[in-house]
């Protein structure tokens, strides 16, 4: 029953940052648009590399023609891959909406690409939660 | 053309660029993770693929 503030993890951790941004505007635009947040928080550096890094992900995959994925009926793990392929926010209503992107299944580069694809709504939705650690203080 | 090679090195660079930004400030320790996160991974998947070359490829995978 110690206290956690005694702990020597604890002790060893580095001061909490100070909260900072509205949560809400600072998720939303961290979903919206790969590096948003961060920028959004006045990290520039941090926020356009991670724009490149999720954009680029994305790019490669829809020139492989990976799948982007949207739920099938019957098929209830479609719904997972979905979420995570929405994590990456407005581009993916683009390409899926805006551009009626397709992947080819039966192009060489569909399972890389899908990959792609699937990883770039993951980052971003990795880029939501270290956006909401740094609003809440917990990261610098 | 597309080389398996040549994707899963710009995959393992993307991925380990990605995480060394996110979960590393001091300049150091981004090198430290990079290589860390990128040779595991490429050197992970060269590995995996020396184990499985004595297996034979089998007939290509139906399409869906």
């Amino acid at each position: 029953m110690a206290e956690s503030g005694s702990t020597p993890a604890a002790q060893q951790a580095p001061p909490a940052a100070r909260p900072q941004g509205n949560l809400v505007v600072a998720v939303l635009s961290a979903w919206l648009m790969p590096g948003l947040g961060h920028i959004y928080l006045k990290r520039y550096g941090r926020g356009l590399a991670f724009f490149v890094l999720v954009i680029l992900s994305l790019i490669i995959g829809c020139k492989l023609e990976g799948n982007l994925y949207s739920v099938v009926a019957g098929q209830p793990l479609t719904s997972l891959a979905t979420l995570g392929s929405m994590g990456v926010g407005f581009p993916y209503f683009l390409l899926r909406y805006g551009l009626h992107y397709q992947g080819n299944v039966m192009g060489a580069g569909y399972e890389y690409g899908t990959a792609f694809l699937l990883t770039a709504g993951l980052m971003n939705s990795l880029l939501v939660l270290d956006v909401w650690d740094i609003v809440r203080g917990k990261k610098e | 053309m597309l080389s398996h090679f040549l994707l899963m090195v710009t995959y393992a660079l993307i991925v380990s660029l990605f995480f060394t930004l996110l979960w590393r400030r001091d300049r150091r320790e981004q090198v430290k993770l990079f290589l860390q996160i990128f040779l595991g991974m490429v050197g992970g998947g060269l590995l995996v693929a020396w184990l499985m070359y004595p297996f034979p490829s089998g007939p290509p995978a139906p399409i869906p």
